[in-house]
């Protein structure tokens, strides 16, 4: 049984050459006709104003992400769990086995509703995209 | 069921010695070639010709037929048409980024199969991590959104980029979740022995993949799947009628085909994924060297099963996709966990 990374190293060295030798095939095939305007960006025909990269936002959603960090290590966490469960549950019992995951899963739950109840999970909290709602938390 | 890897398999075959490390570097390039021949053959099959097929008929109409049978011949002239299409590069582009985005989404999506078995013997590599691996080469395609979003110095493609981050973090977890209650039954990340594990029988005539014993998490993996690949309804990072092409909008020529291409590979590799951890891989009825076709009917008819979302399913809101993500899916996502865990847990 030889290393496996070997063999992925490969694939990782095709999955390179083949968009790599179509760049180069499209090279050698495309015409090239620089003209005036053709370079703008596309804004539905309108002439373009400022960057893209001066839009305003909503930085609201950064609680997402954070969520997002969070619940992604907990899965890191939770794959070894589920690759020893089956033997273990065998080897001590399931209490022992189930019991920690369920309060780890149950403090990432409370977690994940608190995030709810501070609409986190939520795409616009502007003040102007939630105009008239009072009982908005 | 359980063979060799696809390189000693070969080094055997040319009568080579498999234990030396140069032949091994050079039959894995041969069979990395090989799944890349493969994967491309599917993919060009898919994009050019299938995909519009499909569509039209789910529309009534006829599209492609006028090159070659069916008009197959398109596939050829396409290539030569979109290769040959002259690539403008827009105004104030982030260079570097903007080059090496079409890059990222088209070779990572392909880094994938390296670990998935096709049956036949055709199984690159089989490390003890694959189900891992395979989650993770499948998620590096966000970045090369971004950065096609970030760098292409346009409005539609930066909103784009910026909900396909949305997307992709709303549902990469109920996915790994419901990927993690599949390896409570197995108790191994190996794809060989997943799918080793599906090989029983359940009730009569039916085997136990894990669709039918867990059919709960086969139908949360399908629709955190769709959101993955971004196929309605959950398509909102491209969304036509409202940020016209997405992170996409800027990209002609072969960046084009490669963004295109790197989808179409995308949703093969989540078809790969559900056919070995949830449909059995390579198995079914016949003699064990039919299992690379058993294997490309099953991600086939997951391709399928987007298109058929894409024609029939509206789209849902940006708002809409991430409480359905984040309070709707995890929540259920971890239910299934506990549950597999307590149902496994009194059977062993």
């Amino acid at each position: 049984m030889s290393n496996p990374w070997i063999a992925i190293g490969a694939l990782a060295v095709v999955a390179l050459a083949i968009p790599i030798t179509m760049m180069a095939v499209s090279s050698l095939l495309r015409p090239r006709v620089p003209e005036q305007g053709k370079t703008a960006t596309y804004e539905s025909g309108e002439v373009p104003t400022g960057s893209s990269r001066q839009i305003k936002f909503n930085i609201q959603y950064y609680m997402v992400a954070l969520l997002f960090v969070i619940f992604d290590i907990e899965t890191v966490l939770i794959f070894p769990w589920t690759v020893i469960y089956r033997d273990a549950v065998g080897a001590v019992g399931m209490t022992k086995v189930l019991l920690p995951m369920v309060v780890f899963i149950g403090v990432l739950v409370v977690g994940l509703g608190w995030a709810w109840r501070n609409g986190a999970v939520r795409w616009v909290r502007s003040p102007r995209a939630t105009k008239g709602a009072d009982t908005y938390e | 069921m359980q063979s060799a890897p696809l390189p000693e398999t070969l080094a055997n075959l040319v009568g080579l010695d498999p234990n030396s490390t140069p032949v091994m570097i050079l039959m894995s390039l041969v069979g990395a070639a090989l799944i890349g021949t493969l994967m491309m053959t599917n993919t060009a099959l898919a994009g050019p010709w299938a995909k519009r097929k499909i569509t039209a008929a789910f529309t009534d109409r006829i599209a492609v037929n006028r090159i070659g049978p069916y008009g197959l011949f398109i596939i050829v002239a396409d290539a030569v048409r979109l290769l040959s299409k002259e690539l403008i590069v827009p105004d104030g582009v982030d260079r570097p980024a903007w080059d090496l985005a079409p890059l990222v989404i088209a070779s990572t999506a392909l880094l994938g199969f390296a670990v998935v078995p096709m049956g036949s013997g055709i199984h690159l590599a089989d490390p003890e991590v694959g189900l891992a691996y395979v989650f993770a080469t499948a998620s590096m395609a966000s970045v090369g959104l971004v950065m096609a979003g970030y760098a292409s110095n346009n409005k539609y493609s930066f909103l784009g980029g910026l909900r396909a981050v949305a997307q992709n973090v709303a549902y990469e977890i109920p996915l790994i979740l419901t990927g993690a209650s599949v390896v409570i039954f197995t108790g191994s990340l190996q794809m060989s022995e997943i799918v080793a594990a599906q090989q029983q029988t359940l009730i009569g005539p039916l085997p136990s993949w894990y669709a039918f014993v867990n059919p709960f998490a086969f139908v949360l993996f399908m629709i955190a799947n769709l959101a993955e690949v971004g196929r309605n309804p959950f398509d909102i990072p491209e969304a036509p009628t409202e940020i016209v092409a997405g992170y996409q909008t800027e990209y002609s020529s072969v960046y084009f085909v490669l963004v295109y291409l790197g989808e179409f590979i995308h949703i093969f590799l989540g078809g790969a994924i559900i056919a070995t951890i949830f449909l059995g891989g390579p198995a079914g009825p016949g003699p064990a060297s039919l299992g690379i076709v058993w294997f490309f009917i099953k991600i086939w008819g997951v391709f399928l099963f987007t298109q058929w979302a894409r024609s029939a399913v509206p789209r849902v809101r940006i708002d809409q996709l991430i409480e359905i993500g984040w309070k709707g899916m995890l929540v259920l996502s971890l239910a299934n966990l506990l549950l597999t865990a307590v149902i496994v847990g009194v059977i062993a």
